[in-house]
């Protein structure tokens, strides 16, 4: 006999996208369990944790910018610089207490580009997103004249070596990134102005928020949130180039739509987002460990982003008929 | 992304001096951006043909023109998606799918016009999977071709199992080794295709109704504008005039490989945007739109022929991609409309 509490709870979050995300993830657990049960060996658990914590930093700031109606597609190029700067600049010798908060605030600072473009001079987030991201990459390859950075300094490596049963620092950052999200998103006065405001900015500057504040705050987050993830990215590889993570942005986007995020704005969640990164990453993860060719992880991954996106877009089909473009935007 | 509201019609009501009004046409216009985008081009080719002999020779023009025409027609395509209110990300991926499908059928020896027949199919089957998501099934564009584009990217790795292909027949490469009095027939392509998408937008009904729905979904279902049939079209035609590219491609390239298509994608959505045509859809110029896309490859043959590094010639055509579309928005003054 089911309890009237579990009945309940069931029926209010059964059309929830979560739920059908939850399910998915049991689904191909299930498979797993069968195909591969060394998927769910302690080393190969601690090895998807790992691979988890870089993407779904950056995914909690991409998070952000969704939220907020817009796009962001130069956050690949963010990291590849972030990161290179970090290498060189731990390699001519600064110490860490000095590169780190340098690193970070690169990457705030061409959040901050981002932002005004989109803020101030008014260019559609996509295009403004799509000049920067060839801006960025083109000064950072310029920078780099396309060589490879094969050495990262000593404390670099200790950020990114594995202690702690097979983790390492990434997976606590990550846990951290998601906490302190959980926070802003829903207890502070601009978490819920991100929220109004992608919904409706119309509606939101009624409301006496101002269309600057959340817009500077979604894509410094997510620039900040980038080198933060640069951090580990560079720890991990162990070397660094210009052309590193290129069209990482589009994983990242996808990570997020596939856990239910409305890129019109104004719908998404921490724990959908969450549970987009556990599902790219642990069906990329298991088709190594089937030892996949490369090109059935492509497919793959296409395939279940056009599910997530199915399966999100379902419950509002009626919605988006109803409504007209302009009034969601 | 909001539709740009009639704050020039509020204008013609008022009874405002002549001048103010005159200016008030021109700032509204959609002729005014690729204006200017042809102005500072032309300049730019002035500076550049002072400062190095090569570039008014007819080689380098010849040179220009055929990458040029490849990215050109993936951005005619991609002009109709955006003014449908749409975005295709898979684009460079179909390109990659079309290019090795040629690659395929080469390698069986099969004859050119079914080599050509192949990769054109292949890029129509990829555009109209694409469209049935997002026409019947009414999915947001973006994301469907987000994924759609991982997906595409692994079945042309699959098709080629990850090798490239050589040996075309001759038949195949006449497509880059042609010319009609000095033009590279691959540029005459690109201009009768351009031609043909100019009419189909201004005299069509199907054109119309790719502006209607683009302006406002909703009104045009209400209205009862095939919406899902005029969608399928837009993504149909631009898998087949992105599968059209891929020939083009492998005939310059003479080679097929699944990563070919990188990068034609952004330069397209780029090329659009920079003619002037609101990314939210409505509207549409297919002239506007070869300025686009001349303007990045003349630039970018310039910048080359200046000694520019190719790093920064990157980063400055991102520049001029800002730069205009921000001035566009600023001489409009249409910005509190959109967002």
């Amino acid at each position: 006999m089911k309890s009237p509490g579990i009945s309940t709870w069931l029926r209010a979050n059964f059309h929830r996208h979560e739920t059908k995300l939850a399910a998915l993830l049991l689904l191909l657990g299930i498979a797993l369990a069968i195909a591969a049960p060394r998927f769910f060996s302690s080393v190969n658990l601690a090895l998807l944790a790992r691979s988890m914590g870089v993407l779904l930093i950056v995914s909690v700031g991409m998070l952000n910018v969704i939220l907020s109606g817009g796009i962001d597609v130069s956050a690949g190029a963010i990291l590849a610089v972030v990161s290179v700067v970090l290498v060189r600049l731990g390699n001519h010798g600064l110490s860490a207490s000095a590169v780190l908060p340098l690193g970070l605030l690169t990457g705030a600072a061409l959040g901050a580009v981002n932002a005004a473009l989109i803020a101030e001079l008014r260019i559609p987030p996509i295009v403004a997103t799509l000049g920067t991201a060839g801006l960025f990459r083109g000064l950072l390859l310029e920078w780099t004249q396309g060589e490879w950075e094969s050495s990262i300094p000593g404390w670099l490596n200790a950020v990114g070596s594995p202690r702690w049963g097979g983790l390492d620092a990434s997976v606590l950052a990550a846990a951290l990134v998601v906490l302190a999200a959980a926070w802003i998103l829903h207890r502070t006065q601009i978490g819920r102005a991100l929220f109004r405001f992608g919904d409706s900015p119309v509606a939101a500057a009624r409301t006496g928020i101002s269309r600057r504040q959340p817009i500077y705050f979604a894509y410094v987050s997510l620039g900040l949130l980038t080198a933060v993830g640069a951090v580990f990215y560079a720890a991990q590889l162990g070397a660094v180039q210009g052309n590193a993570a290129n069209g990482y942005e589009l994983t990242v986007i996808a990570a997020v739509v596939l856990g239910g995020a409305d890129i019109l704005g104004g719908r998404g969640s921490l724990v959908g987002t969450f549970f987009g990164v556990l599902l790219l990453c642990s069906l990329q993860q298991a088709l190594v460990l089937l030892h996949v060719a490369t090109f059935w992880q492509n497919i793959a991954t296409g395939a279940i982003v056009l599910v997530g996106v199915i399966l999100s877009a379902a419950p509002h089909i009626r919605r988006r008929v109803v409504l007209p473009q302009s009034a969601s935007a | 992304m909001t539709l740009s509201s009639p704050a020039s019609l509020e204008k013609f009501g008022s009874s405002a001096p002549k001048f103010a009004e005159r200016m008030g046409v021109l700032r509204a216009s959609p002729h005014l951006q690729p204006g200017v985008v042809t102005l500072l081009v032309l300049f730019f080719c002035v500076y550049v043909g002072y400062r190095s002999g090569d570039f008014w020779s007819a080689l380098n023009w010849q040179l220009l023109s055929q990458p040029l025409a490849e990215a050109g027609l993936v951005s005619i395509g991609m002009m109709f998606v955006i003014a449908s209110g749409g975005i295709d990300l898979s684009a460079g991926a179909i390109v990659g799918v079309a290019a090795v499908t040629a690659g395929v059928a080469a390698h069986h020896s099969l004859s050119v016009p079914a080599i050509e027949a192949a990769a054109l199919s292949a890029g129509l089957l990829c555009g109209a999977f694409n469209g049935v998501l997002i026409g019947v099934f009414r999915l947001s564009a973006i994301l469907v071709t987000l994924g759609s584009m991982i997906l595409f990217t692994g079945v042309a790795l699959a098709i080629s199992t990850g090798s490239s292909f050589s040996d075309f027949p001759n038949g195949l490469l006449w497509w880059n080794d042609a010319t009609l009095s000095g033009v590279p027939v691959e540029f005459l392509l690109f201009l009768a295709t351009a031609a043909v998408a100019a009419i189909l937008l201004r005299y069509t009904l199907w054109g119309h109704y790719v502006i209607a729905v683009g302006s406002n979904r909703v009104a045009a279902r209400y209205s009862g504008y095939p919406v899902a049939l005029t969608l399928f079209c837009v993504y149909a035609l631009q898998g087949l005039l992105c599968g059209l590219t891929g020939i083009l491609l492998v005939a310059r390239l003479a080679s097929a490989r699944a990563d070919m298509g990188q990068g034609l994608m952004l330069m397209a959505i780029a090329a659009v945007v920079l003619g002037g045509a609101p990314i939210a859809g409505g509207s549409a110029s297919v002239i506007a739109t070869v300025v686009g896309v001349a303007a990045f490859y003349i630039v970018q043959d310039g910048l080359l022929l200046l000694d520019v590094p190719p790093f920064i010639q990157h980063a400055l055509t991102s520049v001029l991609l800002l730069v205009s579309v921000a001035t566009g928005n600023l001489l409009r003054g249409n910005g509190e409309d959109r967002q």
